[in-house]
């Protein structure tokens, strides 16, 4: 049985074809129902009971995990042998966790805004629909602005490549690092991501506190400053990087 | 659009170096693995094998040198899982995905049919284990699924790092000869172990490597035929006076259990001529080829020996 040649597509692998590979990845991996699932529930339960949009930071780690699950179980290195060329697939991970993670929090965003408002009209309080003054601008805003965090949560999986590193450096900047900020410049802590989603993009009325908040577009286009800072820096390592 | 392209693809490693901090991993290696033979990479625990097939996989970057396949850099293949199979490590997969869901996956990330995935499958016999997660897998059958990947774009070169690692005598003849009949196809076969007698029986050529070097590239036959030529079982019940005959003659013998020498230096007909000379008995007169693994031991103390002249040649050769 001599076979002495074989065909092969003219051509070269594209980045669509890394995307449908990442796209049968996610769907495919039980964590990520799990995940999602459990966000869900979290962010309904906590809604319910203090009957407010939840700081819903599940998609976060979630967004970490994509990648630092992988150089737990070695698949990084299935991956690679499969597309060598490494900014092609940082291009479909970006791209498809992008997409995963915006859906999942806008609409999420829009969940917990309903219920939360059913929950104060039914008791009877003061509550707004999405055509209230704001509203809309606040729930999209929110979704977006967690899917940034998500990302930026990627990135710290590309520089730490554990997920343990990762969900540490972002616990770390994300509720750590404001308290340290706050010590230092009570006004600095309007740049902190956390307070940038309470006060600037979720809050529809100035809450007249003693720092004043950056406006919501402002602090969405921050936080997707510090997601892009996030992202190349692991980027840039991943490239170099042996795996 | 399909092109035709010929399985006869050569691995070439040139001056090929890797370095961890102030270890060597890899020291300035050159080999190269031809088309139609199983070659086997052959070394010590540590010596360099794996970090050697991840470079030319393009997983780690090599410090200086290349590892080129069909002479061009992995990174840049044009579909890479079309050209090369590469089992590195059986048990790098995610638990949670399932056999075929795992295969998958790798299919679509280089535009392959999807049926090949159950092609691949039945061809390493884990059809009726498909739908079932990876991670409850035994190492036998990680092994599996870890060829099976490799399989899925029908490569002409295939890069196995220990595939028999873990797996029981039956997998170990399985995988031989599936090894053996990939070969026998003309593809490029590069294998690697640790295990000498496993070697003699899967490779027709041998790349040897000691502490990241180069010690041998060689076939089997010739790898052998380098451990010298062999010793000689002697069992006699004139233990004492035969030692002496035989040193008198310039032989070196060793007592082996139940009463047998181990004759070194003399063949079977000149312990003969002695034994008729002296009027001394023998009970039984083997002589012994030298094994792979005499070969190999002979190879690596060598190399042990000579570190220090080499370390030196080196450094000298860095300066220029």
């Amino acid at each position: 049985m001599t076979q002495a040649i074989q065909t092969i597509p003219t051509g070269h692998y594209r980045l669509k074809d890394t995307v449908k590979s990442e796209v049968a990845k996610i769907v495919t991996l039980p964590s990520t129902a799990i995940a999602l699932g459990v966000t869900v529930v979290f962010c309904l339960l906590v809604t319910g009971l203090v009957a407010n949009s939840a700081l819903h930071h599940g998609p976060d780690w979630y967004g970490g995990l994509l990648i630092t699950g992988e150089y737990s179980s070695g698949t990084i290195r299935a991956t690679l042998s499969a597309t060598p060329r490494r900014p092609i697939l940082l291009t479909a991970k970006i791209a498809v966790t992008a997409a995963v993670t915006v859906a999942f929090s806008v609409l999420l965003s829009f969940v917990t805004f309903f219920l939360g408002q059913a929950i104060l009209s039914g008791g009877g309080a003061p509550s707004a629909g999405l055509g209230s003054p704001g509203a809309f601008r606040a729930v999209v805003m929110t979704g977006l602005f967690i899917a940034l965090l998500a990302l930026m949560a990627f990135g710290f999986g590309l520089l730490f490549r554990s997920t343990a590193g990762a969900i540490g450096a972002f616990v770390g900047v994300v509720f750590v690092l404001p308290l340290v900020i706050r010590g230092i410049s009570e006004p600095a802590t309007r740049y902190v991501p956390t307070n940038i989603l309470i006060n600037s993009v979720m809050s529809t009325v100035n809450q007249g506190g003693i720092v004043r908040p950056l406006s919501a577009p402002v602090g969405l286009a921050l936080m997707a400053v510090y997601a892009v800072i996030a992202l190349a820096a692991g980027a840039a390592l991943f490239i170099k990087r042996d795996a | 659009m399909r092109r035709l392209r010929t399985l006869k693809v050569m691995i070439t490693a040139h001056s090929l170096t890797k370095r961890y901090g102030a270890t060597t991993a890899v020291d300035n290696l050159t080999f190269e693995v031809p088309p139609g033979e199983v070659t086997g990479f052959l070394g010590p625990n540590g010596s360099g094998k794996s970090t050697t097939m991840r470079m030319t996989m393009g997983l780690d970057v090599p410090d200086s040198g290349t590892a080129l396949i069909g002479g061009q850099p992995y990174c840049e293949l044009a579909w890479p899982l079309r050209e090369v199979g590469g089992l590195l490590d059986a048990k790098a997969i995610h638990p949670s995905r399932t056999a075929r869901n795992h295969l998958r996956w790798l299919a679509l990330a280089n535009d392959i049919p999807v049926r090949r995935v159950d092609e691949v499958l039945d061809q390493v016999g884990l059809t009726s284990a498909a739908g079932r997660r990876a991670g409850k897998f035994s190492l036998g059958m990680s092994q599996r699924l870890g060829i099976a990947a490799a399989l899925l774009g029908d490569p002409g070169v295939l890069l196995f790092d220990e595939p028999v690692n873990g797996l029981d005598p039956e997998g170990i003849r399985w995988v031989r000869q599936f090894l053996r009949s990939l070969a026998a196809e003309g593809r490029t076969v590069f294998v690697s172990s640790h295990l000498i007698s496993e070697m003699s029986l899967t490779a027709d050529r041998l790349i040897v490597i000691g502490r990241g070097r180069l010690i041998a590239e060689t076939s089997v036959a010739d790898f052998v035929a380098r451990g010298g030529p062999g010793t000689v079982k002697l069992v006699t019940p004139d233990e004492a006076r035969f030692t002496a005959a035989l040193t008198a003659s310039g032989a070196t013998v060793a007592a082996g259990a139940g009463g047998s020498l181990t004759v070194e230096g003399l063949t079977a007909p000149h312990i003969g001529d002695v034994a008729a000379r002296e009027g001394l008995r023998i009970h039984e007169l083997t002589p012994l080829a030298a094994s792979l693994e005499d070969a190999f031991m002979e190879l690596t103390q060598d190399e042990v020996e000579y570190r220090p002249t080499m370390m030196a040649g080196v450094a000298g050769g860095a300066k220029e």
